[in-house]
């Protein structure tokens, strides 16, 4: 089990997260909902270890992590095929890297985009690239920062189709931050809600409990609307 | 697109011949080797030099000065600007340095390196104070410039800081340098042969264009300056092939080539 307790986070004066507990199972995805600006990506970057927290302990994320970033953030000058190399330098031989790469290259189709460079490739293409480059990296653990914010519906649904396939294949645990209820509910495995800043955890709901998908899509916009109503959360630590 | 590059290199073939015509003019109308020779004097000038049997010999050592001092620059250029970004130290111990070189006149440190160094080493040294601040200054600007969410991507994917700088700064430096590169190698070669007026080592350009004012042989020194204007050229030639060839196979696609 992936771990967060009493985290807490201020910009200056500006309070951000404010005692944060937060249990994330094993092999599953955990979606993150909340307001604008509550702090979501501010938590993400804390467990990916890109900015420190004030306060606080995590445990279970001091291993190799992957992050697909809202963004591809592929290396313009290398072809689709150097820039899956280039995480996994280090990590394995070179045979065996180049043995992954084509392997998931083949298994979703891409493998004629191989020797082409990010330039050449549409925004999905891209995306789907960042999405392989985190299934690739020999890592446990998934984190997600929006990665199908800035796709059309058309790609937005080919990507998520994508990364189930990939989910299911790696039985990786996976942390997304989104802002789409649907999104949350078709990809989640436990959806987290957090309130208005500073955040605090308002509501966690494991999916496999609601069996009317309108209901519970009707119970996550109450929650996320009534920014006044804490919740108070029982959670042994 | 095509037709407006070949439009451009009409113009500048226009302009050469301009030149020339200009050059021809006022030689008859002047009349007087000593300030304008003619084209047929420099002519025979050039065929005189060419014809010396040290010419390989003077052309070959001021080729080396200048391409030596400039790999030179090139390198400390690279390692300070890298050490720069990593370090505020170096970084404000190199704006000084930087702005001395910049801002100095260039015949001050000259004057200063012929006290203190040998004539071998002068036009190196003027080459350097001269294109070291272009260099390191791009070098520097190229590395402020990578996209930071690139090197966050693989600090997350735990890449080796080695791989990191090989793999992204140098290209990005590359990127930005490959802009000046056929300039600042103009410049360089410029001031070495300068250098050279000055300290006269040995076998020189810069030595014999100084042999050619003493005895006002102004044909000699237009000689010596169309072989200045083809080297350069030449280098120009070698350092665009050279990017050419390098970007070509690093940064252009498979469906563009």
């Amino acid at each position: 089990m992936y771990k967060v307790q009493k985290i807490y986070k201020s910009y200056g004066e500006l309070k951000v997260l404010n005692n944060i507990y937060l249990e994330f199972p094993k092999e599953k995805t955990t979606c993150i909902l909340g307001p604008s600006g509550c702090g979501k990506t501010t938590l993400l970057n804390i467990l990916a270890g890109l900015i420190p927290k004030d306060s606080g302990e995590i445990f279970g994320f001091e291993g190799d992590k992957s992050y697909i970033f809202q963004e591809d953030r592929l290396i313009p000058w290398k072809t689709v095929k150097e820039n899956l190399e280039f995480v996994l330098k280090g990590k394995m031989d070179k045979n065996r890297a180049q043995e992954i790469i084509d392997n998931y290259l083949g298994l979703v189709n891409l493998e004629e985009y191989k020797y082409y460079y990010p330039k050449d490739l549409s925004g999905g293409m891209r995306q789907r690239i960042n999405i392989l480059r985190a299934f690739i990296y020999p890592s446990k653990l998934i984190i997600m920062d929006e990665p199908f914010k800035s796709l059309d519906i058309n790609n937005k649904k080919i990507l998520m189709d994508f990364f189930v396939d990939l989910r299911e294949k790696d039985n990786k645990t996976c942390i997304m931050v989104t802002h789409d209820i649907e999104e949350a509910i078709s990809l989640g495995h436990r959806i987290v809600i957090l309130s208005e800043k500073p955040s605090k955890v308002k509501r966690i709901l494991d999916l496999e409990n609601y069996k009317d998908r309108f209901k519970l899509k009707e119970e996550i916009n109450r929650e996320l609307k009534n920014g006044m109503i804490v919740i108070p959360l029982n959670i042994n630590t | 697109m095509k037709k407006f590059i070949l439009r451009d290199r009409d113009l500048s073939l226009y302009s050469k011949i301009l030149i020339v015509c200009l050059w021809i003019a006022l030689s008859r109308i002047i009349d007087n080797e000593i300030i304008l020779p003619t084209v047929t004097s420099t002519i025979n000038g050039l065929g005189k030099i060419i014809s010396n049997p040290e010419f390989l010999n003077i052309l070959g050592y001021s080729i080396l000065r200048s391409l030596f001092g400039f790999i030179i620059s090139l390198s400390i250029a690279i390692v300070m600007g890298v050490l720069s970004r990593f370090s505020k130290f170096i970084y404000n111990l190199m704006v000084p340095v930087v702005k001395f070189l910049s801002s100095t006149p260039t015949i001050a440190i000259i004057i200063l390196a012929l006290i203190w160094l040998s004539n071998e080493i002068v036009p190196l040294f003027v080459g350097f104070i001269m294109v070291f601040p272009i260099l390191y200054e791009t070098v520097l600007k190229s590395i402020l410039n990578i996209d930071n969410k690139i090197l966050e991507m693989a600090r997350v994917y735990n890449v080796n800081k080695i791989d990191v700088l090989k793999e992204i700064y140098l290209p990005s430096i590359f990127i930005g340098l490959s802009n000046i590169l056929s300039s600042a190698m103009g410049i360089n070669l410029k001031m070495v042969i300068a250098g050279e007026v000055l300290s006269q080592p040995k076998y020189a350009i810069g030595t014999n264009l100084q042999i050619q004012k003493i005895y006002l042989n102004t044909p000699g020194v237009f000689a010596w300056i169309i072989i200045i204007l083809a080297i350069g050229k030449f280098f120009e030639y070698i350092m665009k092939g050279l990017v050419l060839c390098i970007r070509s196979k690093r940064y252009i696609s498979p469906m563009e080539n």
